[in-house]
């Protein structure tokens, strides 16, 4: 296939999910989302500490809108993210002085790790660029970071979606742990 | 591989799935499955013919041959010979010596060949020859026996040959069954080709 050809397509796009299916995966992120973001702005903003950070909602796409994909699948989702924040905080630690290169560096080699480790989890690649343009907050945080908020956030979203994602008799979760 | 292209049933894709078919069954499993119609196709297809290949590689003659063979000595007359091929309805027999080692095959062919059908071994050409000769067909061979028409030395399998080697083994030579041999050498069992079609209908599809 030539260059331009392939640009064009060759199949048709997946269907449209149930309304059941939908209902399900609103109740899971709803929850899941509910959960660490009480935690942070009840408990731990007072104490300048973070549970919840952006890749979270991508996070919750997978977990709760797409509970079969491998991409879902929790030694993706708990791997993915402690893997890419170690990076991130790394790559941010050592080129801090070149923003630019620090940002695609954190993204690009988190893909690579995650692949090479079998963790592929597209959330993770935010979490690498988050380590790298969040707040001094974030960067305060060292490699904490990939414990509290990282690590703890995917484990209580995780926890969630066993719980939701196995109460209706149609669906099941997880398709495999390691 | 060479059998495979010998072979048709090897080298036959697998079936035909539209993109309509495979949207269907997304659509009858329950949760949003994030691949799409073209790569199912691509696993697929890859996954039915790596199926093809390792269940002929499990199924090895000793699974699918026949292992009470009709045989003959190689002094047998070939009137008993014939009765015997007749009545157990086959078209081919191993011979075989008194230590059960097959030292030649018969089939009907032989006897054609010897019957007047020099060429090709046909009945036809049996036939054309007696027409024009006015004589009995089976004249030239009266009195003879299997070692006389024999096709020697055999061509054997051994029983841990593969369905896809014996296919080869057939179509290669151009025989319609093959005696299966033990490690000595002694008669064991017979693979013909309705042996091999038929594990096909029972272990693939």
């Amino acid at each position: 296939m030539s260059f331009f050809r392939k640009m064009r397509g060759l199949t048709k796009s997946p269907p449209r999910v149930s309304l059941f299916e939908m209902v399900w995966s609103w109740i899971g992120s709803f929850l899941g989302i509910a959960v660490i973001a009480f935690i942070h702005y009840q408990y731990l903003d007072s104490f300048d500490m973070a549970l919840i950070i952006g890749s979270f909602g991508a996070s919750a796409v997978l977990i709760y809108g797409a509970v079969r994909s491998p991409l879902a699948q929790p030694r993706n989702l708990i791997g993915g993210h402690v893997l890419s924040a170690i990076i991130g905080v790394t790559v941010y630690k050592i080129f801090s002085g070149q923003m630019w290169l620090a940002s695609a560096l954190a993204v690009s080699t988190a893909i690579f790790i995650m692949h090479a480790t079998k963790t592929l989890h597209p959330p993770g690649g935010a979490t690498a660029l988050i380590a790298v343009i969040g707040s001094n907050k974030i960067h305060g945080l060292g490699y904490l970071y990939a414990i509290i908020p990282v690590g703890l956030g995917a484990l209580v979203m995780l926890i969630i979606a066993l719980i939701i994602n196995n109460i209706p008799e149609k669906r099941r979760y997880p398709e495999f742990w390691l | 591989m060479t059998s495979k292209d010998q072979c048709g049933i090897f080298g036959a894709s697998s079936v035909e799935m539209s993109d309509e078919d495979i949207l269907a069954a997304m659509k009858s499993i329950s949760g949003y499955i994030d691949i799409t119609p073209s790569d199912f196709q691509e696993i697929y297809g890859i996954a039915y013919r790596h199926a093809i290949e390792r269940l002929s590689h499990l199924v090895k003659a000793e699974d699918i041959m026949t292992r009470k063979v009709v045989s003959v000595g190689p002094d047998t007359p070939l009137s008993e010979a014939a009765r015997r091929m007749d009545e157990m309805n086959v078209s081919g027999v191993p011979v075989v010596d008194e230590t059960q080692t097959v030292v030649g095959v018969i089939s009907e062919r032989d006897f054609l060949l010897k019957m007047g059908a020099e060429k090709n071994g046909s009945f036809m050409a049996v036939i054309a020859e007696c027409l024009s000769n006015r004589g009995c067909v089976a004249m030239p061979i009266k009195g003879k026996t299997a070692k006389d028409i024999m096709t020697s030395p055999a061509i054997t399998a051994q029983k841990g040959n593969t369905i896809s080697e014996l296919s080869k083994m057939l179509a290669e030579h151009r025989i319609n069954r093959v005696p299966v041999v033990d490690d000595k050498g002694r008669l064991a069992g017979i693979v013909s080709r309705g042996d091999i079609v038929e594990s096909y209908c029972a272990k693939v599809f």
